[in-house]
């Protein structure tokens, strides 16, 4: 009698813990596509953000900027004549 | 069939008991095959089995790891890294000539040039097609879907910057490990760790299932450098402009914050684009601040003046008799450009006078020279730690002949790099103390350690004696910029050639402090070979240090001398 139930439990747990690596190796195929999803992500961001950044240090690079401000708006740098020093402002090295 | 079972004898079941026992046997020997197949661990067993199955069918593949960004002092990239993607085959698959002529326009190959280079591998299972393609081109391969045709995630690097801080910034290979300059030298801050994944692939090669990352990529750090991109873009644009001018070889110039030891600003000419490897000059790629050492001539007298004033037996206003204009020294004549007759020992610095500086060296004799030298860091390596640096030497002699003597005081016989001779320069410029030199950025807190190398006072001394150079009798007068005081010293070098110093053959320095009245920027100008009449340190280098000077002031919002602001206001209000 004692072994039976023994023997039914057991048989119980087993199916128990076969359901239990079914559901669980679902669960890690399910977490493994999103972080594949999210990996996958990660790149394209990082692509877009690399791709930015280039385009901001372009835009930005010293060379475009002297050439607009010279040739596009025709500025220049002011002659010492032309400076005016305000003091209280800080900033100033001395 | 009801009355079937009736007629079962004995004979019968005799015989299908044996049947039943043959097939129970066959059966138990299938089990134990299995059993030892699977379970048991023998020869060709279980583990044999499951190793062969998995190389087959199981692969690691890396994950490339996201290399750090280089970026300078105020965050202005350097250098990116981008993802792109290598397109790969396995060679034993891509063997179809329909297939191999659909591919070879999207590569940018000739069919024929193609079938080919694949053929080269023939007996490898992987090959690169094309490495480094933008995430767009390599879509368009591999949405041909071709069989062996794979493609693979990398990174590539990019540098936004481009020739303005090429040699400086460095270059990684194709693999993206760092191969020159800082790429190089903070390789192992940078790379970063590559992760690696497995995955279950199928017959074609195919990822079919990931099985897991057994190491995640850590991405590498990010790197933020000394320098300022503002002033390395000014100074590559004077420098190169100089160097058409001037005819030059080559030319370099470094800036240094000599309070914190940080160098703001390093360039060199020729320079190389390092976005492109085609027509690549590898002579171009070399940081002539840290790697060519050159004999600093003139631009040593200083030190010598630092060793005079410490002997106590000179100030910067002891009389020096330097007529006739001319000194024999040994067997060597050294002139004056002309006749100088009584003047300061200042003057002579001014005047950048061989007599002078004779006269003096003779009585101080060149150990207390030398020992200066050593002590502004001459002869041994910065802290830089920048990929092939050199250090320059100091002479170490038995005997010393007279002449010998005294052209250590000129700076002759002793090689430097124009880091280091910025560097002996910045003590003047810091109240005579030297702060080790770093090409990454000091945070505001940190204290900077330093050493004392010389009195404030003898420092003062030297920087009032470097500005008068720039003065209306001195040798530096193209150095000066408007609305500040500056100092310096030039240094023109006889090249040396196979047979001794060449006598039309020259190297032009400058070096300077500014600003006068509150000391803590220091630049170093090296022209090599400039040609034509003006090839001396104050015609070929001093304009050079002047225009970088005036936009190093500016940016760090320095204030113009008072007076002279003063009387522009006037002229302010007259133009608007």
């Amino acid at each position: 009698m004692t072994s039976r139930s023994v023997i039914a439990c057991l048989v119980v747990a087993v199916v128990a813990s076969a359901l239990g690596v079914v559901y669980s190796s679902h669960v890690v195929r399910e977490l493994y596509s999103r972080q594949q999803q999210v990996e996958y992500g990660q790149w394209q961001l990082q692509e877009d953000y690399s791709r930015l950044l280039l385009e901001q240090s372009t835009l930005a690079s010293p060379h475009r900027v002297i050439s607009i401000a010279q040739e596009d708006l025709a500025m220049s740098a002011p002659a010492l004549s032309m400076e005016r020093v305000l003091h209280g402002f800080g900033g100033a090295l001395r | 069939m009801s009355g079937g079972r009736a007629k079962v004898t004995s004979p019968t079941l005799w015989r299908l008991a044996v049947v039943a026992l043959c097939l129970l046997i066959l059966f138990g020997m299938l089990i134990s095959r299995l059993v030892i197949l699977q379970v048991v661990d023998q020869d060709r067993g279980a583990r044999f089995l499951q190793q062969q199955g998995a190389m087959r069918t199981i692969r690691t593949s890396e994950i490339p790891a996201y290399r750090g960004l280089v970026t300078d002092r105020r965050g202005q990239p350097l250098a990116v890294s981008t993802p792109v993607v290598s397109i790969w085959a396995n060679p034993q698959l891509l063997t179809d000539p329909a297939e191999i002529e659909r591919l070879a326009p999207v590569l940018g190959a000739s069919a024929s040039a193609l079938s080919e280079r694949i053929k080269l591998y023939a007996d490898k299972q992987f090959m690169y097609l094309a490495r480094h393609q933008t995430p767009e081109q390599a879509r368009a391969i591999l949405d041909l879907g071709l069989s062996g045709v794979h493609g693979e995630r990398e990174y590539r690097r990019f540098y936004p910057a481009g020739e303005v801080a090429s040699q400086l910034v460095g270059l990684t290979n194709v693999d993206g490990e760092g191969i020159s300059g800082i790429e190089l030298a903070y390789n192992d801050w940078l790379r970063g760790q590559t992760g690696k994944k497995r995955y279950l692939k199928d017959l074609h090669g195919d990822a079919i299932r990931n099985i897991g990352v057994i190491e995640q990529a850590q991405s590498g750090k990010p790197l933020a450098l000394s320098i300022d991109l503002r002033l390395q873009y000014l100074q590559h644009r004077v420098l190169q402009r100089a160097m058409v001018e001037t005819g030059a070889n080559a030319g370099a110039a470094v800036t240094l914050d000599a309070r914190t030891g940080e160098i703001l600003a390093m360039t060199n000419h020729p320079v190389f684009n390092p976005n492109s490897r085609n027509g690549f000059d590898y002579a171009a790629t070399r940081n002539r601040v840290v790697t060519d050492v050159f004999e600093p001539g003139s631009t040593m007298k200083p030190l010598t003046l630092v060793a005079a004033l410490e002997t106590g037996a000179f100030t910067i206003d002891t009389l020096i008799d330097t007529s006739p204009g001319r000194i024999q020294v040994g067997r060597k004549v050294l002139p004056d450009p002309r006749n100088y007759g009584e003047i300061t020992v200042s003057r002579v610095i001014e005047k950048s006078s061989q007599v002078g500086v004779t006269k003096i060296a003779q009585q101080i004799g060149h150990e207390p020279i030398l020992d200066v030298f050593q002590r502004f860091g001459l002869g041994e390596p910065s802290s830089i730690g920048f990929p092939g640096e050199r250090s320059g030497s100091l002479p170490s002699r038995d005997r010393w002949s007279d002449i010998e003597k005294v052209t250590l005081a000129f700076g002759y016989g002793l090689t430097a790099t124009p880091l280091q001779i910025a560097h002996a320069y910045t003590v003047f410029a810091n109240q005579g103390r030297q702060v080790p030199l770093t090409l990454i950025k000091r945070s505001d807190t940190q204290t900077v350690e330093f050493r004392q190398v010389v009195s404030p006072q003898i420092a003062q001394q030297v920087l009032a004696v470097l500005n008068r150079v720039t003065g209306t009798e001195g040798t530096a007068q193209k150095a000066r910029v408007d609305g500040f005081s500056v100092g310096g010293k030039t240094g023109t070098v006889h090249k040396v050639g196979k047979s001794g110093y060449l006598d039309d053959q020259y190297v032009a320095l400058f070096v300077g402090v500014a600003p006068i009245e509150n000391p803590r920027f220091v630049t170093a100008i090296i022209v090599d070979q400039p040609k034509g009449d003006n090839y001396g340190g104050g015609a070929a280098a001093a304009p050079i240090y002047s225009a970088i000077t005036d936009g190093v002031l500016r940016l760090h919002n320095a204030l113009p001398l008072t007076e002279e602001a003063g009387t522009q206001l006037v002229g302010l209000g007259g133009g608007a």
